[in-house]
């Protein structure tokens, strides 16, 4: 008699249960990365410092005349601005989204969550911003429109290959 | 075995507790906690042990520096899903080098000499099959079949939508059921 479907997948996942250990010192080099994150001063604490300090502000002006100008332009269903980069590393993300209930910012810098980076509409209708202070480097990103669609930027960079697939842009902050 | 999302919340949302009142030490514990079940998924993902071993420490830190943003009581689904996208980013970053094996070759010898080589025949195959899979087909088999989520959580997991998951699971589970029918009739 044939073997039903569900088994087989059943036998599989069974035999996939217990791979090969991981190596233990795993452990010991999160734990090492851990403390001396710890050391440092807390990440959020600068986070939050640096959303309220003069350059932001102006960061979020800049990015208000950004959404003007592309609110003005746009022509196609769906575009933005790309991301702004002053030497303060304060970067101002803008979509336009025209009919979106919800745009959202996810990226390696926030571990791709769907709710930690919100984006806010603006007075542009169909405009949606935030600023987001980051550290030099290299980032993959997407914005997720209504909770669920994945949007790359279209005024930056796509990121072929990455996320096995899933849509997504690159942007590089520069050192000051 | 069960998914992530309520195993042990009330332990971990404790614990979680206790690092964000400064008590660093006590994420060893969380580590201790997740560990096997991220690197379960994250070997059988990338099918490369030193890749494994990158996404397991990385979704584990990036937890840590993020944990004020958790949701305490939600911390072992939360930190599997930054382990999913640690994977998709290091998937599509490297490219794939050897191979790795897919079972504890230890229990392997453990087990009697007579069933040796069909369980090992077996789980060569699973390999076998496994690689052939798409990098998408086999993220849906793993969090489907391996990690028993529903199709709700893997939503959340992965942002993709239930339609698109179950589309993803039924061709994974064609293909495997195409590749292994051989192994299965011998």
């Amino acid at each position: 008699m044939p073997e039903r479907p569900d088994e087989l997948f059943a036998r599989v996942a069974a035999e996939l249960e217990h791979p090969a250990p991981m190596d233990r010192a795993v452990d010991a080099r999160v734990m090492a990365a851990v403390r001396a994150e710890a050391t440092r001063r807390p990440w959020f604490l600068r986070r939050r410092t640096f959303a309220w300090s003069p350059a932001g502000l102006l960061m979020r002006a800049a990015a208000v005349a950004a959404i003007a100008v592309g609110a003005t332009i746009a022509a196609l269903h769906l575009r933005s601005v790309p991301p702004t980069s002053p030497p303060d590393h304060t970067v101002a993300f803008v979509l336009y989204a025209p009919g979106a209930r919800s745009v959202s910012l996810a990226g390696d810098f926030n571990d791709w969550s769907k709710s930690a980076t919100p984006l806010h509409p603006t007075a542009s209708a169909g405009a949606w911003v935030v600023t987001v202070p980051l550290a030099p480097g290299r980032y993959h990103y997407a914005f997720v429109v209504d909770g669920k669609r994945w949007v790359t930027d279209p005024g930056a960079a796509p990121a072929p290959g990455d996320d096995f697939g899933k849509p997504s842009s690159v942007m590089t902050v520069g050192r000051s | 075995m069960t998914g992530p999302t309520d195993r042990s919340a009330p332990d971990d949302a404790a614990i979680v507790r206790r690092v964000l009142d400064g008590d660093v030490e006590a994420y060893a514990d969380l580590v201790a906690r997740h560990r096997d079940r991220l690197w379960r998924y994250a070997f059988h993902i990338l099918r490369d042990r030193e890749d494994a071993e990158d996404a397991v420490q990385e979704a584990l830190v990036r937890a840590y520096r993020a944990l004020p943003r958790s949701e305490p009581d939600r911390f072992g689904s939360w930190l599997f899903q930054i382990l999913v996208n640690r994977c998709r980013t290091i998937g599509g970053r490297r490219g794939r080098r050897e191979r790795v094996q897919v079972a504890d070759e230890g229990a392997l010898e453990r087990a009697a000499v007579e069933d040796l080589s069909e369980r090992h025949a077996w789980r060569e195959a699973i390999a076998w099959a496994l690689d052939r899979l798409s990098a998408e087909q086999r993220e849906a088999f793993l969090l489907k079949y391996v990690e028993e989520l529903s199709y709700e959580e893997m939503a959340e997991m992965t942002g993709d939508g239930v339609s698109a998951l179950k589309m993803r699971v039924k061709r994974a589970c064609d293909a495997l059921r195409a590749l292994l029918e051989g192994v299965t009739r011998a």
